[in-house]
């Protein structure tokens, strides 16, 4: 019975968050608007891989950015995306109080949230992939993938993807107005720290542990080396397939129980300060 | 009562500079605000330049990167502070003032623009001081009366388009936000920001044709990098060009303010909030 309520309840909030994201156009503008941010991205990328062509003296890197700079649209649309919700039911619709108190409760609701954003995601990532493949010539050869490893490996970075994303819902109830420009600016910094487009190795040596205990770095190298066959990572690929994989997991696991106790406390933050009905932008 | 030539001036020098003082203040009452958004938009170019890093491409293009994520600031600025600004408004049910107002619309947007410009110069500085201190960017001997010219123009082109972005405002709602939104990584893309332009061929040529921003940054490259960087036009062709889209934008903002302000109180959109 509680089961079946709660996807009852999961339900409802994907559908509404459905037509919050989609309904203010018609299917063809919507479906531009969708594509017109990751294919921008993809472009560019391929832009400035073109550019150096002739004088990069590690151009066979550039699948691995290229693969891990689609599955990054998970954590633009899923992470950031969970706390734009905060944002504008607290902002601009002004209905976040409500659906605290409401039988469905928050958690709920933003999981179902979560759900359209996911499918949102996949769509970016899906198309970069396909642009990639047939456009811009950035292939792999697939007998060297891992198809198990690289299940598992989906898998934990989804629920990481979550994780995180419940963790930025936390903050932007804290934060006000400036609750915006912290979570387009945590898109960035997971850009930056999780070696998105780069390996890691090359962060400034202060920077790497944070860099390591982002479940998202570790996902992007899984991605690398189980799709494609070689990571980027000087250090990580002194792991073996096993090791590399127990770690992501790992990371992935404490991330997530880490954040989950972030959220709750964050959101007993929220309600002492009084922010789940302070408007400070509309 | 008419006014003078004289009292329309001041007054609109007064509107603009009350508006601008809003925008400045705005932008510092939160430190922790003021810190993202100073620190935050600056990482994206940090990506960029060490992905040539982990290319192995030679230095010149993370100097290139760089001057393209300093200007990033300010498109960023014009998008969001100057283009969804009358959104805001709308949604705070404080767009009508403007419109009650004795003074001129291009008055108000012109503060905002100032505001936003000065509100700028510390992300940018940010991203000059990355530049300078981490990333080590060799520059050309320049002249600085040059880059001034190039880098005003640039901004009074890109402030103008602002401007007519803003007069989408008056009518539209969501639709203009969510094109604000989708017009972010194509702008990037075709204003060469993170690359030469002239990478981009005949298609380049073209995005400069349309966006003052590809011009701008090409312009700001030759004057900053010297002959390591090949412009599509020769320098003074493009501050030419910038010109005459600061002066081209100015009068279409100022017609497309008037049009859709008529066509908004019409069809009872202005005060319209959550369409």
């Amino acid at each position: 019975m509680a089961v079946s309520e709660t996807f009852t309840r999961l339900r409802t909030s994907a559908w509404l968050g459905w037509q919050v994201e989609s309904n203010w156009a018609d299917p063809v503008v919507f479906f531009i608007y969708l594509i017109a941010r990751p294919l921008a991205v993809s472009l560019t990328l391929a832009a400035m891989y073109a550019a150096t062509r002739d004088s990069a003296t590690h151009g066979a890197a550039f699948a691995g950015f290229y693969v891990a700079n689609a599955f990054h649209a998970y954590v633009n649309t899923v992470v950031v995306g969970m706390g734009w919700v905060i944002f504008e039911e607290r902002e601009e619709s002004e209905m976040l109080k409500y659906v605290y108190v409401s039988p469905m409760g928050l958690v709920t609701y933003i999981g179902g949230r979560s759900f359209v954003r996911f499918v949102l995601g996949s769509i970016s990532a899906a198309l970069m992939l396909l642009v990639g493949w047939f456009l811009l010539g950035v292939r792999w050869d697939f007998a060297l993938t891992r198809p198990l490893p690289l299940a598992l490996t989906i898998v934990a970075g989804f629920a990481a993807t979550l994780a995180a994303g419940y963790v930025l819902c936390g903050v932007a109830m804290v934060l006000t107005r400036s609750a915006m420009t912290v979570l387009e600016g945590c898109m960035l910094g997971l850009y930056l720290l999780c070696g998105v487009i780069f390996p890691v190795d090359l962060m400034p040596v202060w920077l790497r542990p944070v860099s390591y205990v982002l479940p998202f770095t570790w996902w992007y190298e899984c991605l690398r080396r189980f799709l494609l066959g070689h990571g980027s990572s000087a250090w990580m690929s002194t792991l073996t397939d096993a090791q590399l994989l127990g770690a992501t997991l790992a990371v992935c696991a404490a991330f997530s129980l880490v954040a989950a106790l972030a959220y709750r406390e964050l959101d007993r933050l929220a309600r002492r300060l009084g922010r789940l009905d302070q408007t400070t932008m509309f | 009562m008419s006014r003078t030539l004289a009292g329309e001036a001041m007054l609109f020098v007064r509107a603009a500079r009350a508006r601008a003082y809003v925008r400045i203040v705005g932008s510092f009452r939160e430190p922790n605000g003021l810190l993202a958004d100073a620190v935050f938009p600056n990482l994206g170019m940090c990506a960029f330049v060490m992905m040539y890093r982990a290319l192995g491409a030679p230095a010149y293009y993370e100097a290139l990167a760089v001057i393209g994520g300093i200007l990033t600031t300010y498109w960023v600025n014009v998008l969001w502070g100057m283009g969804a600004q009358f959104y805001w408004e709308k949604q705070a049910g404080q767009l009508q003032l403007y419109f009650a107002a004795p003074c001129s619309r291009m008055a108000i947007l012109a503060g905002m623009a100032a505001g936003g410009l000065l509100a700028s110069m510390l992300r940018s500085l940010v991203g000059v001081a990355l530049a300078v201190f981490v990333f080590r960017v060799q520059l050309e001997p320049f002249s600085p009366w040059h880059l001034a010219a190039v880098f005003f123009a640039t901004m009074a082109a890109l402030y103008t388009l602002g401007m007519i972005m803003a007069s989408l405002f008056l009518l539209y709602g969501r639709e203009a936000w969510h094109t604000c939104n989708a017009f972010m990584e194509p702008a990037f893309f075709l204003s060469g920001l993170y690359f030469p332009i002239r990478t981009l061929g005949a298609f380049g040529a073209v995005a400069a044709a349309l966006l003052p921003l590809t011009l701008g940054v090409d312009a700001l490259r030759q004057v900053l990098l010297g002959v390591r960087s090949p412009g599509l036009m020769p320098v003074r062709w493009e501050f030419a060009a910038l010109c005459g889209f600061a002066v081209l934008y100015f009068f279409v903002a100022r017609w497309s303010l008037r049009h859709l302000e008529n066509l908004s109180k019409r069809e009872g959109r202005l005060t319209q909030r959550w369409q």
